[in-house]
């Protein structure tokens, strides 16, 4: 989205599209909630508005952008001096966000917010260390280095959490499928 | 560690395509010879391949780009001003790919007399894209279902008790003789900021028009270009297709959208042409 102000105008004229899904998604696992994903996301932007002349050059912006989410999530922990109040989605994920990118065919989109759907609710059932490298790795695929840089912890770490995430990830979405299987073939008994 | 265990840790690296030279040989020549980490290469490139399919996991919603949108106008910084200012620009462009288009001279008025109040006005581009985004909702039929009626009186009494805020609309005084060129469609509860806000619907001939109402306690109205009238003022923005006009009035802060365009008291008289207040914006610019 693109944004200026002219003469009192709010004007489209900034894009950051490539980065506000991602932060978004981060956010998402993060906190398990729209709103609070909503909020975590906008206070980031506003930092990094702020904070913008602190950026060296060598920088990667990305991590600096998901660093600060973190930082403000983690901040936000401390203050509520309790576990985090995780509102827990549903079981399918339903409602969990917007749908995300159209397709030119109807039936593949379903497909794919289907399975996208599966594998969100499977994501959300792990453990927030496993959730948050999932995403880091997997979905905005930021470097092992840029990972540990960002969870304050040994690059050998973040590979052997990601197998452990993964591989758990991997059992999740098993099970998933052999449920979905399984009603499948009640529904076409009781059809019967 | 045995051979397999070496094989789960590397199989991450390798289809990353960090494996090389004798490591990658000696990683595949144990595939070779063992079904079991065969096996357990094939989920994984399957569960890759399952989480590729599945990008992006989640979408932000068109009202958190309104939200950081207005956050973006609010913090622009003009090249002009300073070397400080460049560089924010500078990297603004950097790290977000965002264009800053307008010229500098125009952004650089606007963001000395943003400076001083930079949080307020923050708050108050947020309430401007908020009612921009409900007003989105409305003409596209989203909103949650309220109450239909052209009655001030009946919307006033559905809204008491459903809005933590004193809420009365007022009845249109027409000049005798002569009908609103508008008319009262209805109202429902929207959220902003996590509380329920009053907006309320009308109706031209061509156009729909929405009024988002909340406590100028939570909601703040600033910015734009400032009209005052009487003891009003109005601020006015063009917000993503949309004129926006916003004041505070009696600690109700409100947000009246719609597509009417052309200046502040032009824009007004759209509406009230036919009223008996009339005569207070025919003064305006």
């Amino acid at each position: 989205m693109n944004l200026a102000p002219v003469n009192g105008e709010l004007r489209q004229t900034l894009d950051f599209g490539e980065y506000l899904d991602g932060l978004y998604g981060y956010a998402m696992v993060l906190s398990r909630n729209s709103a609070e994903a909503e909020d975590l996301v906008q206070e980031t932007c506003l930092r990094a508005l702020r904070g913008m002349n602190g950026l060296r050059s060598n920088d990667s912006a990305k991590s600096w952008l998901f660093t600060i989410l973190r930082n403000i999530w983690l901040n936000q922990l401390r203050q509520r001096r309790t576990v985090p109040e995780l509102i827990e989605l549903d079981a399918d994920g339903s409602g969990a966000s917007e749908p995300a990118d159209s397709r030119q065919d109807p039936h593949a989109d379903y497909l794919s917010e289907v399975d996208r759907e599966q594998v969100r609710a499977a994501i959300q059932q792990l453990p927030v260390e496993f959730r948050e490298i999932i995403v880091l790795r997997e979905y905005e695929e930021l470097s092992y280095q840029e990972i540990a840089a960002l969870l304050q912890c040994p690059p050998g770490t973040v590979m052997s959490r990601l197998a452990r995430a993964r591989s758990k990830l991997r059992e999740l979405l098993a099970a998933r499928s052999k449920s979905s299987q399984s009603h499948e073939k009640g529904a076409n008994r009781a059809e019967a | 560690m045995n051979a397999c265990d070496e094989i789960v840790v590397k199989t991450l690296r390798y289809l990353d395509n960090d494996l090389h030279g004798q490591e990658l040989e000696d990683f595949r020549a144990h595939l070779q010879s063992c079904d079991d980490c065969r096996d357990h290469l094939e989920s994984e490139k399957a569960l890759s391949l399952t989480l590729h399919r599945s990008r992006p996991l989640y979408s932000a919603p068109a009202t958190l780009r309104d939200r950081v949108s207005a956050l973006a106008i609010q913090r622009s910084v003009p090249e002009s001003h300073g070397i400080f200012g460049k560089r924010l620009a500078d990297a603004l462009r950097r790290i977000l790919s965002w264009r800053i288009l307008v010229p500098a001279t125009v952004v650089l008025a606007l963001c000395l007399a943003l400076v001083p109040n930079i949080e307020r006005n923050v708050q108050a581009a947020s309430y401007v894209a908020t009612a921009a985004a409900t007003h989105r909702s409305y003409l596209a039929a989203n909103l949650q279902p309220g109450l239909q009626s052209n009655s001030p009186e009946a919307i006033t009494a559905w809204f008491s008790g459903k809005v933590p805020f004193e809420f009365q609309l007022p009845a249109a005084q027409s000049t005798p003789g002569e009908n609103p060129v508008y008319r009262l469609t209805g109202g429902t509860l929207v959220d902003y900021k996590g509380s329920p806000a009053a907006l309320v619907t009308y109706e031209t001939e061509k156009d729909k028009i929405s009024l988002l109402v909340d406590s100028s306690r939570s909601a703040v109205v600033a910015g734009g270009d400032e009209v005052r009238s009487g003891k009003l003022t109005f601020h006015y923005f063009n917000y993503s297709g949309f004129r926006v006009i916003t004041w505070t009035n009696h600690g109700l802060a409100y947000a009246l959208v719609s597509s009417v365009s052309g200046p502040a008291g032009a824009s007004c008289l759209v509406c009230h042409q036919n009223m008996a207040d009339r005569s207070n914006f025919q003064t305006l610019p």
